[in-house]
């Protein structure tokens, strides 16, 4: 078990192409310090060497096109976080001014969305909410049922295409109702799918192993969706799936 | 060595979100080519994750978009006089 995790951090060395972990770094650090004293916080000069040749009006107009494109799937996040649209829109201005800071330390053409979303996690881990992160550090995840690969096994063929048909019709309120009903899996499944955050990165942000990250990540998917189908049977989006009616080519034998 | 669906099934979310290493995802991809049950099994998490994502955007107030764009203006025009 261990093994498998360990050996999932050094698989990444070689095969992701986000940048090195010391850049998005450097970053955070900065996105960490004192937000009153914005104006004169930027960037060192030699971490600015990279985009210096920019105007400073291009370097606004770069960050207008790229990051504000964002601002609904970080608006998004931070009132689900916040549960509360002032202190949402508190951290929006905090995040995008910070990440405006930390401009010239983005290293273009890598993942801006899980850059912009970790200088989110920083904030709100920081100054509005310590509690997040001790909370997330209280529950021990025990044994690892979906490492016996039992996860979604259990689910034939037809009640699989139940899902998909049920899932499709299911209202986005639904869908956040269901995510906010995680627990402590909520914040690494919303790091991943929706901040596409590496685990390394959850990791890190969230002070927890990457064994953990993925533990998580699969438990709060497998809860996630049996929630879903729940809420849709529920809300008759969906009838409750039949056992193997037709075609069983694959739904009772499956492959295992 | 080649993946059944018990490994297959165990990396989908690995798979997803690119934490696999080219090695593996050869496997998953061989895999995945001739086995319809846990092809199925990667679209549905798939699909779990964009309507997770489409689900989670909002629209933020109009006010909000004006004042951070208001804000870097407000630090830009700083860094012209600095």
């Amino acid at each position: 078990m261990t093994s498998y995790a360990t050996s999932m951090v050094s698989y990444k060395k070689t095969t992701l192409n986000s940048k090195p972990m010391s850049e998005v770094n450097s970053a955070q650090n900065s996105a960490k310090s004192p937000q009153t004293n914005t104006q004169s916080n930027v960037a060192a000069p030699s971490e600015k060497a990279q985009k210096s040749k920019l105007t400073p009006a291009q370097r606004a107009l770069e960050f207008e096109q790229l990051a504000i494109p964002l601002m609904p799937q970080v608006y998004g996040m931070a009132l689900r976080w916040t549960k509360n649209p002032s202190d949402a829109e508190d951290l929006v201005q905090d995040t995008f001014a910070k990440a405006f800071n930390a401009w010239d330390q983005f290293e273009q053409g890598t993942n801006l969305k899980a850059w912009i979303f970790r200088i989110l996690t920083n904030t709100q881990i920081n100054s509005y909410n310590k509690k997040a992160k001790d909370q997330a550090k209280v529950s021990i995840d025990q044994f690892e049922d979906w490492q016996l690969g039992e996860a979604s096994s259990l689910t034939s063929m037809s009640s699989r295409s139940a899902e998909l048909e049920a899932l499709d019709r299911l209202p986005a309120d639904i869908i956040k109702k269901s995510l906010s009903e995680l627990g402590e899996f909520q914040q690494v499944v919303e790091l991943a799918v929706i901040a596409e955050m590496p685990y390394a990165t959850i990791a890190e942000e969230l002070q927890i192993p990457v064994g953990t990250v993925m533990s998580r990540l699969h438990r709060g998917k497998k809860k996630l969706r049996e929630k879903l189908l729940e809420y849709a049977i529920q809300e008759g989006y969906v009838t409750a799936p039949k056992p193997a009616a037709k075609s069983s080519k694959d739904s009772e034998t499956g492959s295992l | 060595m080649t993946f059944d669906c018990q490994e297959t099934k165990r990396h989908v979310h690995e798979f997803l979100h690119n934490e696999l290493s080219a090695q593996e995802v050869a496997e998953v991809t061989a895999h995945l080519a001739n086995c319809d049950s846990c092809e199925t099994d990667y679209d549905l998490e798939n699909f779990v994750n964009h309507s997770i994502q489409d689900a989670c955007s909002e629209v933020p107030p109009q006010e909000l978009a004006e004042k951070v764009l208001e804000n870097i203006r407000k630090m830009q025009a700083g860094i012209d006089h600095a």
